[in-house]
C-alpha cells in the first residue's frame, strides 16, 4: 500500500490536524474524549493485527491490558521505577504472557478460541482479586500524584497524555502498515481465509499466529500502563475489564476488520456516539452506552460485515468503474 | 465433602439445562449462542415479576417462561441467526455476542443492577438425609431439570421432528435431501434451547437472585461443560454439567467463597492443554 497523490496529502493533513487539535481545543472534557478515542483506536489497532488480519477473534485482550497496567504500577510503587520503563517492561510481560495463552487457546478455533481467551482474562482478574498481599487485592490502589513529573509519566493538564497516546497509535499504525506490506501480512490474510489451506501451501501457521499474537499483546499492554497513569488508579476490575476486550474487537469490526484505518474510524464513530449519549442522558442510566454499541454492532454484522471501510472501498470502486465507463 | 458434592450436583442440574441448550444449538444450527445466559436471565425476571405481581410460584411460572422463550427462540432464529448461516466465523460469533450485550444492557436500563429475590414457602426448607442437608428448592430444581432433560432425550429419539433434528445435526446436506426442512428444524431447535434456558431461570428463582449479569455465570459454565462433554452431544453436556457443579462446589469448599469460577476456568484451560483434539479439534466444513 503505497501512498500516492491524494492519499498522501490526506494523510499529511490528517496528521497535522491530529497534532494541532489540543492547541485549538482547550476544553478538558473534549480533550478527554479525544484521548479515549486515540486510546481505544490504539487497542483496536493492536487487536486488529491478530483478530482482523488472521481472523483469530480474541475476546481476552483485557488480559494484556491488565498485565501492562499492573507491571508498571508494581514497578513504580514497589521499586520506584519510572512508568516509562514500566511501560516497556509491561509490554514485555504482555508479550511473554501471550506465549502460554496462545499455546492453550490456539488449539481451538472460531467461537471456542474466543471463549478460551475470555477465560484466560477472567482467570487473571480473579487471581489479582484473590491474592491481596501481592497486588492490593480487590480494593486496588491509587497512584500517588507527584504533580508535574514528566519523568514519572505524570503531567498537569491533559494535553501531554494526548500526545503520548497519539504516538502510541502512530506506532501501532506504522507496525500494521509494515505488516500489511510484508510477507507476514499475506500469511496472516491467508490464515484468516482458511487455516488448513494456509498450512497446506506451506505457511507455518502456528508460528505466524504466535508471532502476531506477541506483537498484538505487547501493544495492548502499553495501553494498560498508559490508562493507569492517566486515571491514577488501578484495581483488577478496571485493569482486566471485559469491556476492554469487547471494545477492542468492536471498534475494529465496526470500522472495518483487517484494514489499516478501520479501528480508528470505528472508535471515532463509537466513542463520539457514546460521548453524545452521555451529554444528553448523563451518566445516570447504566447500560445505555453498551446498548447502543450492541445495536451498532448487530447492524454492521447483518448489513455490512466488512464495516465502514468496506463500505468506503465499495463506493470508491463504484465511482472508479463509473469514471471508466463514461 | 459429601455435602459439597450434593450441593454441586443439585446446581449442576440447572447448569445442565443451559448447557444442553447450547449444545443443541451448536449441534443442529452450528452456532455458538453467546446469549444463552441472557435467556436464563429473562426466565428469572419473568418468574420474579409473576411472583411479585400475582404471587405466582416460580414452579408455576415455569409454564409461562418456557413457552415465552420458545417463541423468542423462533424469532431469534428467523430474524437474526438465519441471516448469518453459511457465513464465516466473524458474523456468527459476534451476532449472538451482540445479542447478549443488547439484552444484558437493556435489562440494566429497565431493571437496574439490583438483586431481586423471590421467597417461596420452600425457599428455606431443607431435608435431612443421613447427616446431609438437602435444600428443598434446589432438589426440586434438580428433579425438574432432569425430567426436562429426559424429556428432550425422548423427544430427540422418539419423534419424527426429534429424529429430523438429530439427522440435521449429523449431516445437514443429506438431511435436506431426505426432505427435512432445515428452517423449521433450526427454528424448533432454537425454541427448545431457549425454553430450557427459561426453565433454568424459573427453577433458579426460589434460591438464586436475579440481576442483569446473572446469565454470564451460567453461560460460561455451559461453554465449559459443552467443551468438556464434546460439542453437540446432549448426554455429554449433561454429565459434564453435573461434574462442573461438583467441581465448583468443591472449589468453594476448599479454596474460598469466590473461587468457584476460578476452578471452572482452570478446568477448561487444563482440559484444553491435555486433550485438545477431542474437543473442538474436528472442525466443521
Amino acid at each position: 500500500m503505497r501512498l500516492r497523490g491524494w492519499g498522501g496529502i490526506a494523510l499529511g493533513i490528517g496528521i497535522a490536524a491530529m497534532a494541532a487539535l489540543p492547541l485549538v481545543v482547550r476544553n478538558a472534557f473534549a480533550v478527554d474524549i479525544f484521548i479515549r478515542i486515540l486510546l481505544f483506536a490504539f487497542i483496536g489497532t493492536a487487536w486488529n493485527l491478530l483478530g482482523g488480519y488472521a481472523k483469530q477473534l480474541s475476546l481476552g485482550h483485557a488480559a494484556f491490558f491488565g498485565l501492562g497496567a499492573y507491571t508498571s504500577t508494581l514497578l513504580q510503587l514497589d521499586f520506584g521505577i519510572s512508568p516509562w520503563i514500566g511501560m516497556a517492561a509491561g509490554g514485555v510481560v504482555g508479550m511473554l504472557a501471550s506465549l502460554p495463552i496462545g499455546w492453550l487457546c490456539f488449539r481451538l478455533r472460531g467461537p471456542y478460541f474466543a471463549i478460551a481467551t475470555i477465560a484466560t482474562a477472567q482467570v487473571l482478574m480473579l487471581i489479582f482479586l484473590k491474592f491481596r498481599d501481592f497486588a492490593w487485592g480487590a480494593e486496588g490502589t491509587t497512584i500517588p500524584n507527584l504533580g508535574n513529573a514528566p519523568l514519572m509519566m505524570q503531567f498537569e493538564g491533559k494535553t501531554p497524555y494526548y500526545y503520548i497516546v497519539l504516538c502510541l497509535l502512530a506506532l501501532a499504525l506504522a507496525i500494521t502498515a509494515s505488516v500489511e506490506r510484508s510477507r507476514i501480512g499475506y500469511y496472516l490474510v491467508a490464515i484468516g481465509e482458511d487455516e488448513d489451506a494456509a498450512e497446506a501451501i506451506g505457511i507455518d501457521v502456528a508460528r505466524v499466529k504466535r508471532n502476531i499474537y506477541m506483537i498484538s499483546s505487547f501493544l495492548t499492554a502499553l495501553a494498560g500502563t498508559f490508562y493507569t497513569q492517566y486515571i491514577y488508579f488501578i484495581d483488577p476490575q478496571t485493569a482486566f475489564n471485559f469491556s476492554v476486550s469487547i471494545e477492542a474487537a468492536l471498534v475494529s469490526i465496526v470500522g472495518g476488520i483487517g484494514t489499516l484505518w478501520g479501528p480508528l474510524i470505528g472508535t471515532m464513530l463509537l466513542e463520539t456516539t457514546s460521548a453524545l449519549l452521555q451529554s444528553w442522558l448523563g451518566n445516570s442510566i447504566g447500560g445505555v452506552q453498551l446498548t447502543v454499541y450492541s445495536l451498532i454492532l448487530m447492524s454492521v454484522i447483518l448489513w455490512k460485515p466488512t464495516g465502514i471501510m468496506g463500505y468506503v472501498s465499495e463506493l470508491t470502486q463504484r465511482r472508479r468503474s463509473r469514471a471508466k465507463g463514461s | 465433602m459429601a455435602q459439597a458434592v450434593i450441593n454441586g450436583l443439585l446446581i449442576g442440574g440447572v447448569y445442565a439445562l443451559v448447557s444442553i441448550g447450547v449444545t443443541l444449538i451448536f449441534g443442529v444450527v452450528k452456532i455458538v449462542n453467546f446469549a444463552q445466559g441472557e435467556f436464563v436471565m429473562i426466565g428469572m425476571y419473568i418468574s420474579f415479576f409473576l411472583f411479585t405481581r400475582f404471587g405466582m410460584d416460580p414452579l408455576v411460572s415455569l409454564l409461562v417462561s418456557m413457552p415465552v422463550l420458545f417463541v423468542i427462540g423462533i424469532l431469534v432464529q428467523h430474524f437474526l441467526i438465519r441471516r448469518v448461516l453459511g457465513l464465516n466465523d466473524l458474523p456468527q460469533i459476534f451476532l449472538t455476542f451482540a445479542l447478549s450485550l443488547l439484552i444484558l444492557n437493556l435489562a440494566l436500563m429497565l431493571f437496574t443492577a439490583n438483586y431481586r429475590t423471590v421467597h417461596t414457602s420452600y425457599s428455606d426448607e431443607v431435608l435431612h438425609w443421613g447427616g446431609l442437608i438437602v435444600p428443598v428448592a434446589k432438589l426440586i430444581a434438580f428433579v425438574v431439570a432432569m425430567l426436562l432433560s429426559g424429556g428432550l432425550w425422548a423427544f430427540l429419539h422418539a419423534t419424527d421432528l426429534g429424529k429430523a433434528m438429530r439427522a440435521a445435526s449429523q449431516n445437514r446436506d443429506v438431511a435436506q435431501l431426505m426432505g427435512i426442512n432445515p428452517d423449521r428444524v433450526f427454528a424448533v431447535a432454537l425454541g427448545i434451547a431457549l425454553a430450557l434456558a427459561g426453565a433454568a431461570g424459573s427453577l433458579l428463582m426460589p434460591f438464586y437472585p436475579a440481576y442483569p449479569l446473572v446469565g454470564q455465570v451460567f453461560v460460561l459454565m455451559a461453554f465449559v461443560a459443552v467443551v468438556l462433554g464434546t460439542l453437540g452431544n446432549v448426554i455429554g453436556a449433561l454429565v459434564a454439567s453435573l461434574l462442573m457443579g461438583v467441581a465448583e462446589s468443591l472449589g468453594i469448599q476448599f479454596i474460598g467463597a469466590d473461587s468457584g469460577l476460578i476452578v471452572v476456568f482452570l478446568l477448561l484451560l487444563t482440559t484444553l492443554a491435555l486433550r485438545p483434539s477431542g474437543l473442538a479439534g474436528g472442525r466443521r466444513r
